[in-house]
């Protein structure tokens, strides 16, 4: 076991085109880092570039105290489940998970054999090891090519993907399993993947990537809270973050459907007359009608037309178009094209109690949690209400659950 | 159901057609290889006494079971030589990306292209003036030269086919690249091998061209051209009836080979590598 260090590590291709540029990050021993991002992000590329498997353009890759840019994937001592799985076809399940004990030298067949059942044992195995991997089901598949991971000694896991070929009940079950390994064998992990859950619920932090950028690390709860920008915010938390526009005047903020005092933290740093963008989640929100009235005194109450409910059983949607009025709407779309986000479409999407009987094109009124909101300024991104005392609190909250 | 039985009837009796097509012709060889003496001139299809006389001439003399040793012989050398060399071509090819990769591509298929009969008049005087003339070797080079080709284009199709995440896998698990090779490429691609072993052995058993331009006696002769050489039981006969015999014999290891080989051949070996 041992902690994995980047320090500025860049992946240029031949083009010019840097997949992974200036990414340092320390993940200790032990720990469960998950690698976030879009598609094109550079989270595979730098898995690839921590296991050897693609060359480093520039920076250092330190594993358990050693520089290791220049070696062989054989010598990094790392094991890694691929998206595919990339089993041998041709060799049984038990010959696929001995694989890699079969290639070192000075170890006993009874102790291949201990061992094979051992990680066999752990993944319930045990009745597949004469089958070939063809016969095998997808789940089948997965565990097999997490048995070949573990049955060595080695310094870290990593992960790509490795639940994306899966349906979404094995999906779930996989990842519990996954999680319970992983605190079971306390070995470093470093785990890639552009799923939502699996990046909340397995990590202890999370690294989000964005165009080879590294965005921010910290552990899901900080990230969802207090993210660092309006990527960051955006990409955590299904159904995303509402963005909403916000304009300053003269000590009010100005949004659709509401207006409120200019946040204390904010309030030297903006202008009057100024744009932001406000980021409000949908759980901010819920039906005035079903709340108390203590809690109601904390946010602002607003009437809206309802288009479109969405009804999930323990939860409920409500979509809520809003008109931002021709210059917002100009800035806005701007803006998105700026920061090549998608385009911040004019509705809000608000969860609310799925005991509320609000109806589809009628008025309702809502409840805004506004404390929680974030504001942020649309020309950097960067989040003006980020509480770093609140997100210090938060990361010390984590060690002291996992420590 | 009306209309797929008669579309079943069609293809049985397509398939009928097409397969007396393919066979008649081997039968009547077989037939002919039976027929005693002057038997052949019986004007059936169907020897009058079914004798084993043409395999015993054929067996007796030593034009063909020296011949027989040379083909056997040769064909082995030159089936194993251009499948070695060309499994490690092929990989090459299908994996890295070297200067001239489609140069080398396009040579071998240029090879491939070229008529055989266009080199055998200046490769029987070459070999003449280095020695090679009526030698296993100077057989058994031109064979590979085209031979390889064609294996390794086959071969490049079939590394082509396996994954990359296969020995990215095994580099991974600790596996030198010529490990990763072995252990993990080499048996995916044995179906691919056996294909390009079976389709070089083949043209190098049928060969004919080279065999009788670059041969003068037995030392280097092989069955094809060895069959041009037979004589009948006397001078004034015809010995159409030991070169049936011969044929068959030489049919024999092909027919072989293709029943051993081809659930290997057929075989999809890299089904379950990878999510399907």
């Amino acid at each position: 076991m041992a902690a994995i260090e980047m320090r500025n590590i860049v992946k240029e291709y031949g083009d010019g085109f840097k997949a992974v540029n200036d990414v340092s990050l320390d993940i200790a021993d032990g720990e469960f880092m998950i690698l976030v991002g879009p598609s094109g992000c550079g989270k595979s590329t730098l898995l690839r570039m921590i296991v050897g498997l693609e060359d480093i353009t520039s920076g250092d890759m330190v594993i358990g105290g050693n520089r290791v840019n220049e070696k062989a994937p054989r010598d990094r001592n790392l094991s890694m489940v691929f998206q595919n799985y990339a089993l041998y076809p041709h060799l049984t399940v038990f010959e696929n998970i001995a694989f890699p004990l079969r290639l070192k030298k000075n170890i006993t067949e009874e102790e291949v054999r201990r061992r094979v059942k051992d990680a066999a044992g752990m993944l319930e195995l045990d009745e597949h090891l004469d089958r070939k991997p063809a016969n095998l089901s997808g789940g089948q598949r997965q565990r097999v090519a997490m048995g070949r991971a573990i049955v060595r000694e080695v310094d870290a896991f990593l992960f790509d993907e490795p639940l994306s070929n899966l349906d979404a009940k094995l999906r779930g079950q996989m990842r519990t399993e996954i999680s319970r390994m992983q605190r079971r064998l306390g070995t470093t992990t470093v785990y890639v993947t552009h799923d939502q859950t699996e990046a909340m619920t397995l990590g202890d932090r999370v690294a989000v990537l964005r165009r080879g950028f590294l965005q921010q690390v910290a552990s899901p709860r900080e990230l969802y809270e207090q993210p660092v920008n309006m990527f960051v915010a955006g990409f955590i938390g299904s159904p995303p973050m509402n963005f909403l526009p916000a304009v300053v005047a003269g000590g009010r903020l100005k949004l659709p459907f509401l207006e409120i005092d200019v946040p204390e933290q904010v309030a030297g740093k903006v202008t009057d007359g100024q744009l932001l963008i406000a980021g409000l989640r949908p759980d901010h929100f819920d039906d005035a009608r079903l709340l108390d009235p203590a809690k109601r005194e904390r946010g602002a109450v607003f009437r809206a037309r309802v288009d479109v409910t969405e009804w999930l059983g323990d939860a409920q949607y409500a979509y809520l178009p809003f008109d931002a009025g021709d210059e917002v709407t100009r800035q806005l779309a701007e803006l998105a094209a700026e920061l090549d986000s998608e385009a911040l479409r004019t509705q809000l999407i608000v969860k609310i109690d799925a005991m509320s009987r609000m109806r589809e094109n009628h008025e309702g009124e809502f409840w805004a949690d506004t404390r929680r909101m974030h504001l942020f300024d649309p020309r950097t991104g960067a989040n003006l209400t980020r509480d770093e005392a609140a997100a210090a609190e938060l990361a010390q909250l984590e060690r002291e659950r996992t420590g | 159901m009306k209309t797929s039985r008669m579309t079943r009837g069609l293809w049985i009796g397509g398939a009928i057609l097409i397969i007396a097509y393919a066979v008649v012709p081997v039968l009547w060889i077989v037939s002919l290889s039976f027929k005693e003496g002057d038997d052949i001139t019986n004007n059936a299809f169907l020897p009058t006494v079914w004798s084993w006389e043409n395999y015993r001439t054929v067996f007796a003399s030593d034009l063909f079971t020296t011949a027989l040793r040379n083909s056997i012989g040769m064909s082995l050398i030159a089936t194993t030589i251009s499948v070695l060399l060309a499994t490690l071509a092929a990989y090459a090819i299908s994996r890295l990306d070297f200067p001239g990769k489609r140069l080398v591509l396009g040579v071998a298929l240029a090879i491939t292209v070229f008529p055989v009969i266009a080199i055998a008049t200046p490769l029987f005087n070459l070999w003449r003036t280095l020695g090679l003339y009526d030698t296993w070797l100077g057989l058994i080079i031109p064979y590979l030269s085209y031979s390889l080709p064609l294996s390794v284009y086959v071969l490049a199709a079939f590394f082509r086919e396996i994954p990359w995440e296969m020995e990215q896998a095994a580099q991974v698990d600790g596996a030198t690249s010529w490990q990763a090779f072995r252990r993990v490429i080499v048996p995916l691609a044995t179906p691919g091998v056996f294909t390009a072993a079976i389709l070089t052995f083949f043209a190098v058993w049928n060969d004919f061209v080279f065999g009788i331009t670059l041969t003068s006696s037995e030392a280097a002769r092989p069955v094809p051209a060895a069959l041009a050489f037979f004589q009948g039981a006397s001078q004034f006969s015809q010995p159409t009836a030991p070169i049936a015999a011969a044929a068959v014999v030489v049919t024999i290891p092909v027919v072989i080979l293709v029943l051993l080989f081809q659930r290997k051949i057929v075989a999809g070996l890299t089904n379950g590598a990878v999510k399907g």
